[in-house]
C-alpha cells in the first residue's frame, strides 16, 4: 500500500502564501454584534509570535526551508511541538496556504523525527508503545477488552467481531479501551447499541491502534504500519464478516480514519461500500428515523465542547488544484458539511430535561480542550492549564456541565476541572444518552 | 526558550528575565526568527532578544537597562504593517506588547476608551458593541493594535467624518526611552481625566507618527463614538480616474459621508490581480463606496437627496459617473471591518503570495489624477496592477492616495521588482506634495531628501532630547 503523505519542501509553496498578516491570532466575526476570542492554545500560554498560531508556525517553516533553524537546537524542536494542531487559527486564515497548515506543522515534525530528532522524549515513548503493544498506553493487549467486563457478567457480552459476523464495527480506540477515566465511553456506547438491537462487534485483543497519535507527532513511518494494518483488518471484515459500517465514539479515530487513511492509495477501493462514522452522528440518523426514542428524562443544564477532530478538522477545502477557476493550487472555498455540529446538539435538546446553554467559542472557532497535537503527552501540565481555561468558559454559561463526543477531550477537561477546583464534570454524550434510553 | 543556558552567559539576557520572570525574555533563534520579516518587502533583520512586558513598571526597567546599556528597542504589538516598522534596523530588544492587552475603560459619557497597547480591533469592536459605540476601523487584520495603528496616523473608516484615527487620541501615557513615565493631555493635569489633548500644548505630537522612535505608549485613549442604525452605502463608478476625482470633490463638499473611497478596477477585484492583467474593455476604470450613517429614514432620505443631486450634477457636466454596484465581496471586505476580508490580505495577496507593500501617502486631491496616470504607466511596465484608492478626508480636498502592491514573496526578483516601482511611484507622490505615512527606511530616505533644513534639524532636536542615545527603534526616521 502506498502512501501519499507530504514532506515539508512539497509543501513550500503553501509555506510562501502565508503573508504574517496574523488574522490567524484571533477568532472574529464580525456579526454583528462582532464577535472576537482568544483562538490558539499555545499562543495564549507562550505568547511570542513564533508559538502564535499558524503565523508563528509558518515562520518556523520558513526558517526550516531557508537553513536558518535546525532541530539540533532543542529549545527549536520542543517549539515545533508546543501546538495542538487543533486548527483555531486556520478557521480565520483566508490564503492559498487555509487548507494545508496542519499539514505544514505535522510536516515540520516529520521532518524532525526523518532527521532523528523528533519527536520528544515522552512522545518516542508513545510511539515505542504502538510498536510494543499496538497501543500508545503501554497496555497489554489483553487490557484492551477490560471495559467489556461488565457485559459480559451481565450475561450480554459483546460479540467478538473476528469470530462472528456483524454488521456494525464498533472501533473502540485506545483512550476509551485503556484510559480508565475515559472506559465510560465505551461502556455507554456498547450499552446504547444492545438497547437499540443493533448488530455490532468489536475487535477486542485484536483491535489496534489508528496511529493518529503518532501521525499528530510526526512519526509517519509509525501511523502507516497500523494505518495499513487496520485498513487491511477493514478489507477483510468488510469481505469475510460482512462489516458495512464502522463506528467510533472517539473523535481521532475518526478523524485518523476518515482523514488520514484516504492518504493511502487503496483507501477508495478498501472502504468502498464501508460507512465510517462517528457514533454521534450514528445515534443521531437512528434518532431522526425514530429508531431511538427516550425513555427517561435528565434535569440538567449543559454545554457543549466541540472536539477539533469532529469538528473543523472535518473541514473539505476546495482547492483549485488545476488552476482551471482561479490559478493552481488557490484556495476557493470551505464545507463544514461533515463536521459534527449540529448532530450533538440536537440529541442533547432532544434529551427530556437537558438544557443546552452555549458558550461564546463554538463549532468552527471552538477553543481547543489543549490535549491534542501530542500536547496532552508532551506537556501534560500546559494541557490541563487549558482545559482549565476552557472549563472555566463552560461555567460562565451557568451549565453545571459540560458534554462532549471525544475520550480524548473527556479526559483532558476533567483534568482541567480538577486543576481549577471546578465541580463541573465532563460527560461524553454516550454516557447521558445511556441513561435515557 | 534557551533562557536557562543565556542566562548564565549572556548578562542582558539575565538582566531582561530578572526584569520579566522567566518565559518572557529569550534570545532564542527560532523565536528571534518569527520577528524579523513582516509583509513587506523591507530585508529581514533579526533582533538580539525578544521581550514580552506585561506591565508598565516592566517596560519602565527594560528602557532603562536599554538605555543604560545602549541597546535598541523596537515596540511590538501586531506587526502587521506593510513597511517593516518593527523590523529591527540595529537589532537589539524587540519588545512585544501583546499582553498589555486591557480595555482599561469605556466612558459612554465622555465617549473615550482607554486602551493598552495590545488591545486589537476585533477585542474593541467587539467591546464597543455592547454599548452601541464604534470607531474608524482600518482595512488592517482584526488582530491589529488599536494603538499602534493610532500613533502611526492609520486611517479608518470614519476618515471623511473625524479624520485619522491620530486625531482620535484623546491622552497618552508613554514611557519615555530613558525609562521615565509621562502623561500628555488632560490625564497629565488630573489622572482620572482621559478626554481632551486641547487646550494644552499638544505634546501627543511627540509620540505619533514617530514609527515608534520616541517611547513607548502604554495607555491611549481615543474618542469612540455613537453607532447610528441606519448604513447606505452609495457607490458609483467612472470610466476615468478625472471623472471619479470630480465626483468626490463635490460629495466631500457636502460632508455627510463617513468614508469617501474610490478605488481602481484593479483593487476592487478579490484579490488584485498578480502579475498585471489589462481590465476588461467594459468594466469601469473606477469604482466608489461612499459610506453614511442615519439616525432615521428621515436622514437617510436627506443624505440620498445630496448624493443623487451630486451625481447628476457630474453628469450634466459630461461625466461617466455611473451609479452601479459595486463588486459585492470587495464591498463587504471595506465597509463591514474590520473584516477577515481584508485583514487576512485575501484582497490584497492571495493571488501574489506572501508580499505586499506599498506608496501609501497623504496627497492633495486635485493631485490625485495626475498622480495615479503616472503610478499607472509605471505599475504596468513592473507588470504590476495599478491597485490604487482615494480615500477623501474630513470634508476637505486632501486625502489618502495609496497603490497597494501584491508581490510573490518567495521570488527575490518579484519582491525587489515591486519595491522599485514602489518607490518610484513614491517620488512622484513626494515631488506632486504628498506625504508617505507609516513609512519603511527607503521612503523615509526619500521624504528627508526634500525635507526643509530646519525640520530634520527639530525632528533630530527633539529626537535627541527624547531618547539622548538614540536607542528607540533606531533608523527608521531615516535621520
Amino acid at each position: 500500500m502506498e502512501w501519499k503523505i507530504p514532506s515539508l519542501e512539497e509543501l513550500e509553496h503553501y509555506v510562501w502564501r502565508c503573508t504574517a498578516c496574523g488574522t490567524c491570532r484571533v477568532a472574529y466575526d464580525f456579526g454583528p454584534p462582532p464577535f472576537y476570542a482568544p483562538i490558539c492554545p499555545a499562543g495564549e500560554e507562550f505568547g511570542f509570535e513564533g508559538n502564535m498560531s499558524s503565523k508563528g508556525k509558518i515562520a518556523f517553516a520558513r526558517g526550516i526551508l531557508d537553513g536558518t533553524l535546525s532541530f539540533e537546537d532543542p529549545a527549536f524542536l520542543e517549539a515545533i511541538y508546543k501546538c495542538t494542531v487543533c486548527g483555531g487559527c486556520q478557521t480565520q486564515c483566508q490564503l492559498d496556504h487555509k487548507p494545508f497548515i496542519p499539514e505544514i506543522i505535522e510536516g515540520m515534525r516529520r521532518k524532525a523525527v526523518e532527521q532523528g530528532y523528533g519527536p520528544l522524549p515522552p512522545h518516542k515513548n508513545l510511539v515505542q508503545s504502538l510498536k510494543s503493544y499496538d497501543n500508545p498506553y503501554q497496555g497489554p493487549r489483553r487490557m484492551r477488552t477490560d471495559w467489556m467486563r461488565p457485559f459480559k457478567k451481565a450475561g450480554r457480552p459483546i460479540k467478538d467481531i473476528n469470530k462472528e459476523p456483524a454488521e456494525t464495527l464498533f472501533y473502540v480506540g485506545c483512550t476509551g479501551a485503556f484510559n480508565k477515566q475515559a472506559q465510560g465511553v465505551p461502556v455507554a456506547t456498547a450499552s446504547i447499541f444492545q438497547k437499540l438491537g443493533i448488530d455490532f462487534g468489536c475487535l477486542g485483543q485484536n483491535e489496534v491502534c489508528c496511529g493518529s497519535t503518532a501521525m499528530r507527532v510526526g512519526d509517519a513511518e509509525a501511523f502507516k504500519r497500523v494505518a495499513t494494518q487496520n485498513l487491511e483488518t477493514f478489507r477483510k471484515l468488510k469481505e469475510e464478516k460482512g462489516v458495512k459500517r464502522i463506528v467510533t465514539s472517539c473523535a481521532g479515530c475518526y478523524r485518523a480514519i476518515k482523514k488520514d487513511y484516504a492518504l493511502a492509495s487503496d483507501y477508495e477501493e478498501i472502504m468502498d461500500g464501508l460507512e465510517v462514522i462517528h457514533t454521534a452522528d450514528f445515534l443521531h440518523r437512528l434518532w431522526k428515523e425514530g429508531k431511538l426514542t427516550f425513555k427517561g428524562e435528565l434535569d440538567m443544564k449543559v454545554t457543549y465542547h466541540d472536539p477539533c477532530h469532529t469538528g473543523r478538522h472535518l473541514n473539505k477545502f476546495r482547492v483549485d488544484t488545476e488552476g482551471e477557476e482561479l490559478w493552481p493550487g488557490a484556495y476557493l472555498d470551505v464545507s463544514e458539511e461533515e463536521c459534527l455540529y449540529d448532530q450533538p446538539r440536537e440529541l442533547l435538546k432532544a434529551i427530556p430535561g437537558v438544557e443546552l446553554v452555549e458558550m461564546a467559542r463554538i463549532r468552527g472557532n471552538s477553543y481547543c480542550c489543549g490535549g491534542g497535537g501530542g500536547v496532552m503527552t508532551g506537556f501534560g501540565d500546559w494541557a490541563a492549564k487549558n482545559a482549565g481555561l476552557r472549563i472555566a468558559e463552560g461555567m460562565s454559561t451557568g451549565a453545571q456541565h459540560m458534554v462532549s463526543i471525544c475520550p480524548f477531550c473527556h479526559y483532558n477537561l476533567n483534568a482541567g476541572a480538577k486543576l481549577i477546583g471546578s465541580e463541573m464534570k465532563l460527560y461524553d454524550l454516550t454516557e447521558l444518552l445511556d441513561q435515557v434510553l | 526558550m534557551g533562557t536557562a543556558t543565556a542566562k548564565k552567559t549572556d548578562p542582558v539576557l539575565a538582566a531582561l528575565v530578572d526584569i520579566v520572570g522567566e518565559g518572557n525574555a529569550t534570545d532564542a533563534l527560532h523565536i528571534r526568527y518569527a520577528y524579523s520579516y513582516d509583509l513587506s518587502f523591507v530585508e529581514p533583520k533579526l533582533p538580539d532578544y525578544v521581550v514580552m512586558a506585561s506591565t508598565v513598571e516592566q517596560i519602565q526597567e527594560i528602557l532603562k537597562l536599554a538605555n543604560r546599556e545602549k541597546i535598541p528597542v523596537v515596540p511590538y504589538t501586531a506587526g502587521t504593517n506593510i513597511g517593516g516598522l518593527t523590523i529591527p534596523e540595529r537589532g537589539g530588544i524587540l519588545l512585544d506588547l501583546k499582553r498589555m492587552n486591557k480595555i482599561i475603560e469605556i466612558d459612554t459619557q465622555d465617549l473615550v476608551a482607554i486602551i493598552e497597547p495590545g488591545v486589537s480591533h476585533a477585542q474593541l469592536a467587539a467591546e464597543l458593541a455592547k454599548h452601541n459605540l464604534r470607531f474608524g476601523w482600518p482595512v488592517g487584520p482584526p488582530s491589529a493594535s488599536v494603538s499602534s495603528c493610532a500613533i502611526s496616523h492609520g486611517i479608518g473608516g470614519m476618515n471623511a467624518r473625524y479624520g485619522l484615527q491620530s486625531q482620535e487620541i484623546t491622552s497618552m501615557e508613554v514611557v519615555l526611552p530613558t525609562g521615565e513615565l509621562v502623561r500628555v493631555g488632560s490625564c497629565a493635569i488630573q489622572p482620572k481625566a482621559w478626554h481632551s489633548t486641547l487646550p494644552l500644548p499638544k505634546l501627543d505630537g511627540l509620540f505619533k507618527g514617530w514609527l515608534g522612535t520616541t517611547g513607548i505608549v502604554t495607555k491611549l485613549a481615543v474618542n469612540v463614538h455613537p453607532a447610528p442604525p441606519i448604513l447606505k452605502i452609495f457607490t458609483v463608478s467612472c470610466d476615468t480616474v478625472e471623472d471619479m476625482v470630480s465626483y468626490m470633490f463635490n460629495l466631500s463638499n457636502y460632508e455627510i459621508c463617513d468614508d469617501l473611497t474610490a478605488v481602481s478596477w484593479w483593487l476592487s477585484q478579490v484579490p488584485i490581480p498578480y502579475p498585471y492583467r489589462p481590465k476588461p474593455d467594459d468594466a469601469p476604470e473606477w469604482n466608489s463606496y461612499a459610506t453614511t450613517y442615519s439616525w432615521t429614514d428621515k436622514e437617510r432620505e436627506a443624505r440620498e437627496e445630496i448624493w443623487q443631486k451630486v451625481v447628476e450634477e457630474e453628469q450634466a457636466r459630461g461625466s461617466s459617473v455611473k451609479v452601479t454596484h459595486y463588486p459585492e465581496e470587495a464591498l463587504r471586505g471595506r465597509t463591514q471591518l474590520p473584516s477577515q476580508v481584508v485583514g487576512s490580505t485575501k484582497n490584497y495577496c492571495k493571488m501574489a503570495g506572501a508580499g505586499i507593500s506599498w506608496p501609501g501617502t497623504f496627497t492633495p486631491a486635485k493631485k490625485w489624477a495626475p498622480v495615479y496616470t503616472r503610478w499607472k504607466k509605471i505599475l504596468i511596465e513592473h507588470n504590476l496592477s495599478p491597485a490604487v484608492r482615494m480615500s477623501m478626508y474630513r470634508g476637505v480636498h486632501y486625502g489618502m492616495l495609496r497603490a497597494m502592491i501584491p508581490f510573490n514573496k518567495q521570488s527575490k526578483e518579484e519582491t525587489e521588482n515591486a519595491r522599485r516601482a514602489i518607490i518610484e511611484c513614491l517620488k512622484i507622490d513626494l515631488d506632486e506634495g504628498g506625504i508617505p505615512y507609516k513609512p519603511p527606511v527607503d521612503f523615509a530616505r526619500e521624504i528627508n531628501a526634500r525635507a526643509h533644513p530646519g525640520y530634520l534639524m527639530l525632528l533630530k532636536r527633539v529626537k535627541a532630547m527624547l531618547d539622548p542615545n538614540d536607542i528607540m527603534n533606531p533608523g527608521k526616521l531615516g535621520i
